[in-house]
Parts: C-alpha cells; sequence; structure tokens
C-alpha cells in the first residue's frame, strides 16, 4: 500500500487534469477548486462491509417505506410513532407531493447515508442525504487514476472494484424509465458539483441537459434538438433541488427548472430521481425516528446506530440537552453542508446564553447530539502521516433491489482540530477500499 | 448520443471557433515574435490591424509580454483559450473526459508558458495540446454530427482568420472554403447559402476587398 502513497503528485496532477473540481463562491464570484485527493484509502473489510450493507438496505428500504406513507396514508403518524409537528412543520415535507406515487413506488433511488466510526470502532449514521446527494464521481475517477499509477498495489490486494458505480447508476435510472432516453439535469456549469454532473453523463451515457433544453408537451417530457426534432425523456436524474423544478409548481422564479415537469411526473410519465419531497425523509429531526421506522414498517430492529440524539421538542430531552449543553452538539435541521452546527463548548457565556434562550423559543428547530469522537484517519501531508477526522458517504442504489456501491466517499477535514469534513469548508476526500476478502 | 440541444450546438460550434483562433493567433504570434527580434520592433501594431484588436500596447515588449496572457484583455490568446474551456467544460458527454482533458492541459500550459523563461517554447506546448485535442475528437467523438459542427466551426474561423490577416493567397483563402462547405452541410446547422455562393468568387479575386468578405462571412447563420 505503501507504494501507491509515493504517487500522491501524480495522482493529484492526473485529477488535475481530468478536471476534477468543485465550484464555490467567493465574494460572489464563482471560482473552480480542485478537490484535494489524499492517497490514503479508508480500509473496510469484507465481514464489516457486509455488516454495513444490511444494516444500509434495512435503512434505506425504511426511509422509502416512509416516504411512500407519509405521502400516502400517513399511518406512521396516526399510530403516533412520529407527531405530526415534526413532518407537517418541516420544510422537507412538500405538500404538492402529497398523494402523488413515483413510478414503481421508489422515492430514493440514489441515498447518501453518512457514517463515522467511533474509537471503540462502532458505527454511527451521522445524516440520511435522499434529495440530490452527491460524491460518487470523485472516488470512482480517483480509482481509475490510481490503478494507473500504481498497478502493483491493486495486484497486490485484493480490492472490490467500484468503477462499476456508472453501470449501476444506469440500471438504477433505467429500472424506473417510463420510456425514453434517460437525462441527467443540472442547473448548468456554475453549480458545485458540475463535474459530477457532467462525468456521471458521460459515464451512464445520459444526456446532460439544463432546464431550457426541456419542455413539457401533453404531460410527457422531451429533450429538444437544435433542428427542431424532440425526443421523449423517460427518467431525469436531477441535480436541481425540489423548489427550483417546476416553476410552475414550486418557486416560480426559477429559470433552472422546467415548467410542467411536475405534471408529467404526477401523471406518470417520467420518473424523477429521487422524487420530489424525499426531504422530509432527511430533516435531521426525523432522523430521530428512523430506529422507530425500521420498527414501524420493517418489525426490525435497527442494524446500524444512530449518533445518540436529543430532540428539543420532548420536555426531558430539552431538560437533557441544557444540563448537558457542553457536552452536546447542536444541528440546526434546517441546515446542510456543515453549516449551523454548533459545539456547546465552543459559545462564550453569553453565546451559550443567546443560543438557549433560542433552542427554548424553536425547539422543533434543532436537535442535539452526544459529540462521538469518531477516529482519525491519517493523511499524507508531504511524507508526513497526520491523522484527521473523516467520515464516510455511503451510496445506496434502489432499482429492481437495493444495494450497496463496495466504497464511498471518505472525506476528511484539513484543519487538525475540526470535525467539518464538506468540501465547501475546506475538506479532502480519499478513496474507500472494501476488500473482497 | 442522439439528438444537440441549441445550446449544445451552440458550444460545439464555439469550441472549434475558439480552439481555431488560439491555434492560428499562436502560429502568427510565433512569427511575429520572430520578426520583432532584430527586423521590425513595431511589427506588433500591423498584427493588431490585421487581427481586429485595439492597439493597446506600450512597446512591443509589452505585447510580447501581455498578449499571449493578459485574462483581463477580451483579444488576448489566453482569453480565447478560456472561452474555448468554457464550452469545452460543458461538453464533457459529447467529448469524453480524455478528450477534454487536452483543453485542460492547454490551460495549464497557457498559465505554466506566462511564469516560464522561454516563452515560446512553453506555448509550443499549448499548440500540442491543441493539435491532440483535435486528433482525440477524430479518434474518440463517435457523434458524427458533434464532430461536423465542431469542425464547422474551426473552418469558418480559419477562414475568417485567414481573410483578416491579408496576407494569405488566394489559393489559401480557396481551400479553406472548400474544407468549410462539406463541413457545414454536414452539421445540420442552418446557414446562409447565398452568403457562400456570393464569398466563393470573391476569394479568386486577387484584389479581394477584405472588409466586405470579413463582413459577408459573419452573416453565414443570420
Amino acid at each position: 500500500m505503501e507504494e501507491l502513497y509515493t504517487h500522491v503528485n501524480t495522482i493529484n496532477e492526473l485529477l488535475a487534469r481530468y478536471g476534477v473540481k468543485f465550484g464555490i463562491y467567493k465574494n460572489n464570484v464563482f471560482k473552480e477548486q480542485l478537490f484535494p485527493f489524499d492517497p490514503i484509502p479508508r480500509v473496510i473489510t469484507e465481514s464489516e462491509f457486509d455488516y454495513l450493507e444490511k444494516g444500509l438496505i434495512q435503512r434505506v428500504t425504511a426511509l422509502n417505506c416512509f416516504l411512500s406513507d407519509i405521502y400516502g396514508d400517513k399511518k406512521i403518524v396516526r399510530d403516533g410513532v412520529i407527531p405530526e409537528e415534526f413532518i407537517f412543520s418541516s420544510s422537507g415535507f412538500l405538500a404538492q407531493c402529497d398523494g402523488v406515487k413515483p413510478p414503481l413506488n421508489i422515492y430514493s433511488h440514489i441515498s447518501g447515508i453518512d457514517l463515522v466510526q467511533s474509537k471503540d470502532k462502532t458505527w454511527y449514521v451521522l445524516e440520511d442525504n435522499l434529495r440530490v446527494p452527491s460524491g460518487a464521481s470523485y472516488p470512482m475517477i480517483a480509482r481509475e487514476l490510481c490503478r494507473r499509477t500504481s498497478p502493483k498495489t491493486f495486484h497486490d490486494n485484493r480490492i472490490e472494484d467500484n468503477r462499476n458505480y456508472a453501470k449501476m447508476l444506469k440500471e438504477t435510472m433505467n429500472h424506473v424509465n417510463t420510456g425514453g432516453i434517460n437525462v441527467i439535469l443540472t442547473p448548468g456549469r456554475y453549480n458545485a458539483a458540475f463535474f459530477e454532473h457532467s462525468y456521471l453523463a458521460e459515464q451512464t451515457g445520459s444526456v446532460l441537459a439544463t432546464g431550457n433544453n426541456l419542455f413539457v408537451e401533453n404531460n410527457n417530457v422531451y429533450y429538444k434538438g437544435y433542428d427542431g426534432k424532440k425526443q421523449r425523456v423517460g427518467a431525469v436524474y436531477r441535480r436541481i433541488s425540489d423548489e427550483y423544478l417546476d416553476p410552475m409548481v414550486f418557486e416560480e422564479q426559477s429559470v433552472i427548472g422546467v415548467p410542467h415537469l411536475f405534471s408529467a411526473y404526477r401523471a406518470g410519465n417520467v420518473a424523477l430521481i429521487n422524487a420530489p419531497g424525499n426531504g422530509i425523509a432527511d430533516d435531521k429531526g426525523i432522523y430521530y425516528f428512523v430506529p422507530k421506522m425500521i420498527k414501524y414498517y420493517l418489525g426490525q430492529d435497527s442494524i446500524l446506530n444512530n449518533a445518540p440524539t436529543y430532540l428539543p421538542f420532548y420536555e426531558a430531552d430539552m431538560k437533557y440537552v441544557l444540563d448537558n449543553f457542553d457536552n452536546l452538539v447542536i444541528k440546526d435541521v434546517a441546515e446542510a453542508g456543515g453549516y449551523g452546527v454548533v459545539f456547546g463548548n465552543s459559545l462564550t457565556a453569553e453565546k451559550k446564553a443567546d443560543f438557549i434562550e433560542l433552542i427554548k423559543r424553536e425547539p422543533r428547530r434543532f436537535i442535539a447530539q452526544e459529540v462521538i469522537d469518531f477516529i482519525d484517519i491519517d493523511i499524507l501531508d508531504f511524507d508526513e502521516r497526520k491523522p484527521r477526522k473523516a467520515d464516510l458517504r455511503a451510496f445506496v442504489l434502489t432499482g429492481s433491489d437495493v444495494r450497496v456501491w463496495k466504497s464511498g466517499l471518505t472525506r476528511f477535514s484539513r484543519n487538525p482540530d475540526s470535525f467539518i469534513v464538506n468540501s465547501s469548508q475546506g475538506g479532502g476526500f480519499k478513496d474507500t477500499w472494501v476488500l473482497s476478502r | 448520443m442522439g439528438i444537440i440541444s441549441v445550446e449544445k450546438a451552440d458550444n460545439l460550434l464555439w469550441l472549434g471557433r475558439y480552439t481555431e483562433r488560439v491555434h492560428t493567433t499562436l502560429k502568427e504570434f510565433f512569427i511575429s515574435y520572430d520578426r520583432m527580434i532584430d527586423e521590425d520592433e513595431d511589427f506588433y501594431k500591423e498584427l493588431c490591424v490585421r487581427f481586429r484588436m485595439p492597439d493597446i500596447y506600450k512597446s512591443h515588449a509589452d505585447f510580447i509580454t501581455n498578449y499571449p496572457f493578459d485574462e483581463n484583455n477580451p483579444d488576448s490568446i489566453m482569453s480565447n483559450l478560456m472561452r474555448a474551456y468554457d464550452n469545452a467544460v460543458i461538453l464533457r458527454e459529447f467529448l469524453g473526459t480524455e478528450t477534454l482533458s487536452y483543453i485542460q492541459l492547454a490551460v495549464y500550459a497557457m498559465q505554466k508558458a506566462k511564469l516560464g523563461r522561454e516563452t515560446l517554447v512553453d506555448l509550443m506546448r499549448v499548440t500540442d495540446y491543441i493539435l491532440a485535442f483535435w486528433g482525440s475528437i477524430d479518434d474518440e467523438v463517435d457523434d458524427e454530427t458533434a464532430r461536423n459542427i465542431i469542425k464547422a466551426g474551426k473552418r469558418l474561423e480559419r477562414l475568417d482568420l485567414y481573410i483578416c490577416l491579408g496576407i494569405k493567397t488566394n489559393e489559401d483563402l480557396i481551400r479553406q472554403y472548400n474544407r468549410l462547405v462539406p463541413r457545414l452541410q454536414n452539421s445540420g446547422l442552418s446557414y446562409n447559402q447565398s452568403v457562400l455562393d456570393t464569398l466563393e468568387p470573391m476569394l479568386h479575386d486577387p484584389h479581394m476587398n477584405y472588409k466586405t468578405a470579413i463582413a459577408l462571412l459573419e452573416k453565414v447563420f443570420d
């Protein structure tokens, strides 16, 4: 494995050559940045992956059941498992989706589940991302380049090949395709994840489209050509947030969506991947209830652990949060990308008092979690190995069956004192090796 | 790939035009630079006129330093290369990651040349990557229509620049014209045949009015 590390500069040069970048806005100016790659992989043994795979399939299956229920009969609310305050007040719940069934009743085709491993080797789920989780393309292309620079490493170690992600994704799209081409719908060149959109389009043989390229006629979606020809679209892997998807139904100012797209979807004439409205299931408040969902829908105990979580909404939890404030991390349920995360012990007395007042005023807005001292993974800093916090985004694809990609995106913090691993906040990434023996 | 959208067709055409602009202007820069070494220091003024660029340069040294590399000058070679990149980067699914990488490499080579000591030699690498890009298009891009649109842009730009330069022979111009027409026909783009019909006899005329020819060529997609 050490042999691979000697090629770190070459690998990063190749990543630059192939345009493996993400975009960020600084002072309202768009800039493309290389996504720093560290060659020391996260290694997951075969037995460990078996455990994760079972847990992830169980979790995503339950989350799909939840979405189907919540936009259908809402039995889980009627049966008192989840209070209705956590459903209807959530910005992720879209009333427009109520009663709408997606093709084959699949809501979350691509789920990105964020996990960390504590120092006692226990895995914890930190977040479920069921809207437009990104990041699979990075380890996929990095693996290709690592194999070119250090064939010996991959000859000497038995590692599951992760370059099948595009094939899995294509099968997932084909499974729900209602007849027509597969399209990846991007907000455009200036989106942070544009590299991924374009790379996945290339690798899956899909058409990369912006909203301008699509139109709806008689409740069918078409891609329009420069010569006036049109082609029916059967599946749209949209990389646009729900609110911008269709200006006729959601944000009317949206110029990146497709007018009447939702109407075609509601008529069952096109699959939207992932389904609109999934935000209700990856709401940080709903996260607390996922083990209860698994019990409710599947009759099973959750295989994977949630991080110990408290809802100030409940009186007993509020008391616990106030008594243990300094030991907890507080998260604003409306925020994402590492924003809205406050470590209790990082606040001054004055700010702490203000924050506690805010929690008391808006208890539904926050969750509190025990700080998991998750394991460090070494990164290479020039020739020196240095420990850094890292999480794992596992990708679970739901098509004819539920499958876990035998890899994942391992993101790490470059700041030694930080737990925040998001690329938008300066983090880098690693390959994730799943051993095949 | 099947159907190509209006936007993508536009990107393909302009990708062809900008890569050609980088290629031809670099070639002319090499020739002009050589001439400015010990023959005619002010030759850059004439080049500005030929390329229809404002002469914003204080001296030949200023021209040599800034014309290739100044990202804030829309006429610089770097700016044209960045426009090529802007068009290429949204065409990954047509071009393929491998082909696209040559444009990225050309950008890096240009940035490196700006900092280097052997400007002309370093800029040769930019030319190498542009040529590799075009070769890769022939080898890797399966969609014939997409290839034809890029090449229509490339041929159109070359003819335009050759007319602008005013130093090419009628045979040169006719040859470029003859390479452009079949590409336009196969591109599926809507173009103005009457413009071509008017232009063609002009290119045979040794006393051709260059301004009229350029103005005419600009109307080919009207």
